[in-house]
């Protein structure tokens, strides 16, 4: 058995969207789990369970899969991609808000930002939710050790 | 059981005040007969080698504010002598804490051992610097050693971790060990007040002290992480090893932030194999991390056991107490043995 966890839009058509490049392979997929407890915001993941596969094939589905913009969280309980959260407190906007997320995005993306600036001459909060690929977690807890020296922002995080 | 105590501070009264309620369940439960030898504080001591009157030596404390004015016992000797003169089995060792060089604590804790005196202590400083010279005298003189005290309070982890989950190897260990900042941090998400504000009401309220450096810096949370890696984890590691960051720079807004993304913050310690840390962290509201006010948590990773979490009162000199009454009676059972 192969288990593939993805995460989707919780919206009409997006499982539709993930389980027909599999289909078109030819593969047979054994049942379709929603995980609703681990729904976050508009996502959802949703688990498929997939007969055994040559590495080949299942490497095959996974990129079909991201290619379509679909994100692969995990491959046989294999975290491959996580979102992780960060709060930022500082003065997150004088400080080229624009350069620290183009900086974190060279490890993961930022796929959600909220921002809150109690008063002008006061710090603020900014919680980002990056995408990071298992392999890039250590590099982007390091870019965020850099920014944060430079800019003086305290990054609190959820990892 | 003869009991030399050091230190009559807060801890130090609550420990006399728990071995004066629980002397009948000790003798009926154990057949553990506790005499306090000596007294010591900062003025000098009071010695009574058939035992003293704890009642007075409360009373005296408490007008006197010294116990060296203990009437026909009471001298002013240091410490140091009295642990060397005095035949004791047991030094409980409860001077206040000093992070910057663990003295005079550490040696009057080597003092004990070289005296023949098994060694009980709640004191975070000389744990935290001096960890391996502490356990080569307790060694070499072949003393036992107990400070379940020192980190967590009454909320049971040293001995947890190395008797009740003994066989069990502990690979990590990630908690929140400091009431006073959790009081601070729970109280401004409630409330959503300032940092400032919240700590001049817990001063006040005498949750945090008047200098509260050592808790709102994450000092205090790092010695304990220390003592953990050492005496759990079987690490080498000093406080000068700990990534540490406080909690002064967290704002209400930052904590609004955190709970619309489904999480809270908290301060928390953490070790395991190249990490020690100390940091505000961004815990999910359903995590059993996730406890209120001044209260204590540790997460404890397994090998066979996995997960086990303990939560309990961090401090309070009755439940700090409770934690050096275990190690007495811990230590009483082994010598009795043989």
């Amino acid at each position: 058995m192969i288990l593939l966890d993805l995460e989707l839009k919780d919206s009409p058509g997006e499982l539709l969207k993930a389980l027909t490049p599999i289909s078109k392979m030819g593969i047979n997929i054994h049942s379709v789990i929603h995980l609703r407890e681990r729904k976050r915001d508009d996502k959802v993941v949703v688990r498929i369970v997939l007969e055994n596969l040559e590495e080949d094939t299942l490497k095959k589905i996974v990129e079909k899969l991201e290619d379509r913009g679909i994100v692969v969280t995990k491959v046989n309980n294999n975290i491959r991609k996580m979102d992780v959260d960060v709060v930022v407190i500082g003065h997150v906007v004088d400080t080229d808000i624009r350069d620290t997320i183009d900086r974190l995005n060279r490890y993961g993306l930022v796929v959600d930002l909220d921002l809150t600036m109690p008063h002008p001459y006061k710090e603020s909060s900014a919680r980002m939710r990056i995408l990071v690929d298992i392999k890039k977690l250590e590099g982007l807890c390091k870019e965020m050790e850099k920014i944060s020296k430079e800019k003086d922002l305290l990054f609190i995080k959820s990892f | 059981m003869r009991v030399i105590l050091v230190g009559f501070g807060v801890i130090g009264r609550g420990v006399i005040s728990v071995i004066k309620k629980k002397r009948e369940y000790l003798k009926k439960r154990y057949g553990m007969d506790v005499k306090i030898v000596a007294i010591c504080d900062s003025s000098g001591a009071a010695i009574d080698e058939n035992g003293l009157d704890l009642d007075l030596a409360l009373e005296v404390k408490k007008r006197r504010g010294k116990i060296s004015e203990y009437p026909g016992k009471g001298v002013t000797l240091e410490a140091t002598e009295v642990i060397r003169s005095v035949d004791g089995d047991v030094l409980i060792e409860v001077t206040p804490t000093n992070i910057e060089d663990g003295e005079p604590a550490r040696t009057y804790i080597i003092e004990g051992f070289k005296s023949g005196k098994h060694v009980i202590t709640a004191n975070k400083g000389p744990l935290a610097l001096y960890f391996q010279e502490l356990m080569s005298y307790a060694k070499r003189y072949n003393r036992i050693f107990r400070y379940e005290a020192s980190v967590g309070g009454a909320m049971p982890i040293i001995n947890l971790a190395r008797e009740t989950l003994a066989g069990n190897e502990i690979i990590e260990i990630k908690g929140i060990l400091n009431g006073t900042t959790n009081y601070i941090l729970t109280k401004m998400e409630r409330e959503k007040l300032d940092f400032d504000t919240v700590l001049k009401e817990a001063q006040e309220l005498g949750i945090a002290e008047t200098n509260p450096y050592q808790d709102i810096s994450g000092l205090d949370t790092a010695a304990k992480i220390v003592i953990l890696a050492n005496s759990i984890m079987n690490m080498n590691v000093t406080i000068k090893d700990v990534k540490i960051e406080g909690i002064t720079r967290i704002t209400p807004e930052a904590l609004t932030m955190a709970n619309k993304g489904g999480y809270t913050i908290k301060l928390v310690g953490e070790v395991k194999r190249n990490k020690l840390e100390v940091c505000p962290k961004l815990i999910p509201l359903d995590d059993p991390l996730n406890v209120k006010g001044s209260l204590n948590v540790a997460k404890l990773y397994t090998d066979l056991a996995k997960e086990v979490i303990v939560v309990g009162r961090g401090a309070g000199s009755i439940e700090t107490s409770s934690a050096i009454l275990s190690d007495l009676i811990h230590t009483y059972l082994q010598t009795s043995k043989g």
